[in-house]
């Protein structure tokens, strides 16, 4: 997997690296099992502080998607195909693409325009077209309003 | 022979400062960070056409020099005479290189090279998990010359006589004296061991260190990395195991066992470093002068237009030292050559740079006792 990091970038260097290894998991790049650097070596490998990459890696520990061992180092804990994800991760999750979506809604990018750039998004992640049970109904939650906030992980386009 | 062995090196240290801007990252010019779009700027064209002039024209006037003086001394002094001309060549040569570096870096900051650009940091993930292999078989060589020495060592050892010559003159004749003892025999089988430690435990840093990829090009340089660590290591495995037989040819003249002249014990090392050279001429820094097949580079890797290597001068002095204190690396790879230098500013770097002067310094008590 390559990794690119913007070290004067507006979002910190840590939250790089996490949002970079998230993607990379969700694209296939990282499927589960695949080990990541250790902290001191990818530290070594982007000029960073070693504390910059011990906080990414203690992110996506707890966010779940990668797990750390003594002996085993970092290795990803799941994938795409790993199944449904936690209770309530939905709902969060969509009060913070509700956000990011609001943000194009308000600069005059329009509806049809969004979902186009979501639909996009997803297919690049090349997700496996497995056979899975019905989305629980009441999905989505109130605060989502008109904005079909699970549409991008229920259209799938392959 | 004399005029030779003081030429020799002049001309292999001028060849090697001359080549210096050919084998550095096209990103590095003359210790500088300069963006994809600004490799062939006007400025770097002109200031590494005056570099390869000043020392290619010093080069020719120092050998002049070198054989001047080698014809007029006593053969003795002739092995001196690069002793006196390598200093003033890298002396002359770092003064070519400040200037093209001041110049340079005067067009940078004039013109804002980096102007609108992202600046960014690649890293491979699979340089680790997928590490590169160390050719150790390629280490044997050096350690089976350091073994057989060792064991004729041992064998004559007995029969050695009350006297030691440790110095010869430059055609073979003793002219140095010490009393036999296990130190005075076995120095020279000490210094095989330090410099096949010492070179292995350098490579071995070598590998682990970061390839410090190409922003634009991330996949394709680390592809070029891998090939140039393996092809350096190998050379220089190569120049440990001839190093080693020169010192084990040194080991036998001292033993009395043969009879050879300077030139002769010189010879192994000598081919040694041509190989060396001539694989850092092949690869270039970090492999950047590697080409890959036609057709053979996947895909993915196009280039970003607007993306450029994170511009690190300020870790820099001079071009040459690196200090980055928040940096965990200890061996980074050189901006204005090949191979690799240390960080400084990281403690972890310190002891290292404290055995390395003892191993360097530790052979030199050792023929001083």
């Amino acid at each position: 997997m390559l990794l690119h990091v913007e070290p004067d970038g507006a979002v910190p260097i840590y939250q790089q690296i996490r949002d970079r290894v998230v993607e990379a998991i969700a694209d296939g790049a990282l499927p589960a099992g695949s080990p990541l650097p250790s902290i001191r070596q990818l530290a070594v490998d982007l000029g960073v502080n070693y504390h910059t990459v011990n906080k990414s890696y203690d992110i996506l520990r707890r966010e779940g998607f990668v797990q750390l061992g003594r002996k085993s180092g970092a290795v990803v804990r799941r994938d795409p195909t790993a199944g449904p994800p936690t209770p309530g991760y939905l709902e969060d999750w969509a009060a913070r693409l509700r956000t990011l979506l609001a943000e194009a809604a308000a600069l005059g990018v329009d509806g049809p325009e969004i979902i186009h750039r979501c639909e996009r998004t997803v297919a690049g992640f090349h997700l496996p077209s497995t056979p899975r049970a019905p989305a629980p109904a009441g999905d989505p939650p109130a605060s989502a309003g008109t904005l079909p906030s699970h549409a991008p992980t229920d259209d799938r386009n392959r | 022979m004399e005029l030779l062995s003081s030429v020799l090196p002049v001309v292999l240290l001028g060849t090697c400062l001359s080549l210096i801007p050919v084998l550095t990252r096209p990103g590095l010019q003359f210790g500088v960070r300069v963006p994809p779009d600004r490799v062939d700027a006007p400025v770097i064209r002109q200031q590494r056409r005056h570099y390869l002039w000043w020392t290619g024209s010093l080069t020719g006037g120092f050998v002049v020099a070198a054989a001047g003086l080698a014809a007029g001394t006593s053969p003795l002094a002739a092995g001196l005479i690069p002793m006196l001309i390598i200093p003033a060549q890298l002396g002359t040569a770092t003064a070519g290189y400040l200037v093209a570096r001041h110049r340079i870096r005067q067009a940078k900051d004039a013109q804002d090279w980096y102007h609108g650009l992202t600046q960014v940091i690649a890293a491979d993930t699979s340089w680790r998990t997928e590490p590169e292999r160390f050719p150790i078989r390629w280490a044997l060589p050096s350690v089976a010359v350091l073994a057989v020495t060792a064991v004729i060592g041992a064998v004559r050892y007995p029969s050695l006589p009350e006297r030691l010559p440790i110095h010869f003159t430059w055609s073979g004749t003793p002219d140095g004296w010490a009393g036999t003892s296990a130190l005075s025999a076995f120095s020279l089988v000490a210094t095989q061991l330090l410099v096949t430690l010492l070179i292995g435990a350098l490579l071995v840093a070598g590998f682990r260190s970061r390839p410090d990829l190409d922003a634009d090009a991330p996949g394709r340089s680390a592809r070029r990395y891998r090939a140039f660590l393996q092809i350096t290591a190998r050379s220089v495995l190569a120049l440990a195991a001839l190093t080693n037989l020169g010192l084990m040819l040194a080991c036998l003249q001292m033993w009395q066992l043969v009879r050879i002249s300077g030139a002769t014990a010189a010879l192994p090392g000598l081919v040694g470093g041509v190989i060396v050279l001539a694989a850092a001429v092949r690869t270039g820094q970090a492999g950047t002068r590697l080409r890959e097949p036609a057709g053979d580079e996947p895909a993915g890797d196009e280039p970003a237009t607007d993306t450029a290597h994170r511009d690190d001068d300020r870790f820099w002095t001079l071009g040459i030292f690196y200090a980055n204190r928040d940096d965990p690396a200890v061996l980074v790879p050189k901006r204005f050559g090949v191979g690799w230098t240390i960080n400084v500013a990281n403690p972890r770097t310190w002891p290292m740079i404290a055995v390395v002067i003892v191993l360097i310094i530790a052979p030199a008590l050792l023929a001083a006792l």
